[in-house]
């Protein structure tokens, strides 16, 4: 993690009349790192990335790309990044071909050859040739992944990008990014307000809340962290006679009919040993983990909309 | 500037790929041909010669080719806000003023080709009709500073002419389409200023005023330098160099004003 960012942004604040709808907001991405971006609707996760990628100007702050200011040198900056902006609008009336085509042209070198390979990385060779009103929304989306990697960007930036995805379109996408990430050294930011998702597919993720920065958590560092203290629950035949055994084992409770406590590995066993010496059947033993999810919720509470 | 080019093929490529422009460039070969045809079966083709009709059909198709342009050019800038493709259009390394540029070209092309294929089209549809006449009567007005001259050099200048005014309405038209996003504010007010520019010029000139020479409307009237050798407002006479110096000062705001706005503004929703 000692690598030069290759997204930087520094107190970015954007404010539209007198509302700040960012708040001095400053993250590093890192090479070859998916990067989440997660908060709930109006938070300003697409002002964010609308600043990112120069849709948008900046009240305050800086964003650098590569070392590139998008402020001062937008062009070197934009064209480190391949991005999908809330949906992938493509020209409906070209076919998925010629609209990888305009935007090749936009970049400087990209081959007829380099447009193929990409057709075929997205699996959309049967389809290319198509007007893109014919496609469903799953092929618009792997259209607009195809234009945003053309220029094999070092950063790729995805604003919703399972929005309207089938499952199986999801996964496909998710270990796509992985191996994007990890075979070309591309970072990868991607908005989401889907948590489990961002689970699956993150390696850090930050947290927004009403346009401020309220957290930044490394996914991989929250399940090794297991040797800690945490929740766990035994499913027991008899809840209240376990409760009872375990009297002076400190704080043990009962929710919904599971008996629960505080302990780290060697108590869960030690627990478990005299709960079986007692008689009591012990059909299940898991910890309770908290998903992302309940953290998320944990942390924006149950806010309403600013 | 071979990059630049492929910008102004991409914008091409969204022009040209789209049937309607097709659907276009059909009324603007028909509709001197329908005209034509019914000239020649209704008054046979003694009544008229090639050039008096060429003249007729051009000025007919001359607007055609003005509101076919204003859509182009709403489409252009405000189509892609419609379409949500700014947002794919933008994020690429080229700076906005060069993006505007090159639609703005792509605008003025696409006007000056359907120009090309009215003038080839009046003039073949017309000369197969009624035949060439080397030195046709009733083309050029009395009153017109080139009564006597070269049918060529008449027909040349009109074209110039219309064409003039024609960028003039295109680039107002562009400049609602880029700054404020909005096609149909864009098609509607280009047509008004098109078709409303003889009657408000008429009802300004009612007035003393000095102002009323410098208002837009009556100088896109530029033919009437050609047909009456005076300017468009009668009791308000102005030069052909005067007028078109007005119109570079409207060209310029309007540009000033399209480039401004689409250059700075945020893009969102």
């Amino acid at each position: 993690m000692s690598q030069a960012p290759i997204v930087r942004l520094q107190e970015v604040t954007k404010r539209i009349g007198s509302r700040t709808i960012i708040d001095r907001v400053s993250l590093d991405v890192q090479p070859g790192e998916v990067f989440g971006f997660l908060g709930p609707n109006g938070s300003g996760k697409t002002t964010t990335i609308r600043m990112m990628v120069g849709l948008m100007s900046l009240t305050s702050g800086d964003i650098t790309i590569a070392g590139h200011s998008v402020k001062t040198a937008f062009r070197q900056a934009i064209s480190r990044v391949g991005a999908i902006v809330e949906n992938p609008e493509m020209y409906k009336f070209l076919t998925g071909y010629q609209n990888l085509v305009h935007f090749a042209r936009m970049n400087p070198a990209i081959t007829k050859a380099r447009i193929d390979e990409v057709v075929e990385l997205v699996g959309l060779q049967k389809r290319i040739h198509d007007k893109v009103k014919k496609y469903s929304l799953g092929m618009r989306q792997r259209l607009g992944v195809a234009q945003a990697i053309l220029h094999r960007p070092s950063l790729l930036v995805l604003d919703e990008p399972t929005n309207g995805l089938d499952p199986a379109g999801i996964r496909e996408l998710r270990d796509y990014l992985r191996l994007l990430a990890r075979e070309e050294g591309t970072a990868v930011f991607v908005s989401s307000h889907l948590l489990s998702e961002m689970e699956l597919m993150c390696d850090r993720v930050a947290i927004l809340q009403q346009g401020k920065l309220i957290d930044i958590r490394s996914i991989g560092a929250q399940a090794e962290s297991s040797s800690a203290a945490e929740e766990v629950l035994f499913e027991v035949d008899q809840p209240d006679a376990a409760l009872g055994i375990l009297e002076g084992q400190g704080a043990g409770r009962i929710v919904d009919g599971l008996l629960t406590i505080t302990a780290d590995r060697d108590l869960t066993a030690a627990v478990n040993r005299r709960l079986v010496e007692a008689g009591i059947r012990v059909y299940g033993i898991r910890k309770k983990t908290k998903s992302l999810e309940d953290q998320f919720l944990e942390v924006t509470g149950s806010d309403t909309i600013g | 500037m071979a990059d630049f080019w492929k910008l102004v093929q991409n914008e091409n490529m969204k022009i040209y790929r789209r049937p309607r422009t097709w659907i276009m460039f059909g009324f603007v070969v028909l509709v001197p041909v329908l005209i034509s045809v019914l000239v020649a079966v209704m008054d046979g083709t003694d009544s008229m010669n090639n050039w008096e009709l060429m003249r007729l059909e051009s000025s007919i198709v001359f607007q055609l080719i003005t509101v076919f342009a204003v859509v182009k050019a709403a489409d252009s800038v405000a189509g892609e806000f419609t379409w949500g493709t700014i947002k794919l259009l933008l994020i690429r390394p080229w700076s906005r003023s060069s993006i505007l540029l090159s639609k703005y070209i792509s605008v003025l092309l696409f006007s000056l080709l359907f120009i090309a294929v009215c003038f080839a089209v009046t003039f073949t549809v017309n000369v197969a009709i009624f035949g060439y006449d080397a030195s046709p009567k009733g083309l050029i007005p009395e009153t017109s500073p080139l009564a006597g001259g070269s049918p060529w050099t008449y027909m040349g200048a009109s074209y110039l002419l219309l064409f003039v005014s024609q960028i003039v309405i295109v680039t107002f038209g562009f400049m609602f389409s880029a700054a404020f996003r909005s096609s149909g504010l864009a098609i509607g007010l280009s047509i008004f200023l098109l078709l409303s520019g003889s009657l408000i010029s008429g009802l300004l000139s009612l007035t003393g005023k000095a102002w009323i020479k410098f208002v837009l409307f009556p100088h896109l009237q530029l033919m009437s330098y050609l047909d009456s050798g005076t300017g468009p407002l009668p009791n308000h006479p102005t030069t052909l160099g005067f007028s078109l110096a007005v119109l570079a000062v409207y060209f310029v705001l309007f540009n000033l004003v399209s480039w401004t706005v689409f250059c700075k503004r945020d893009v969102a929703g």
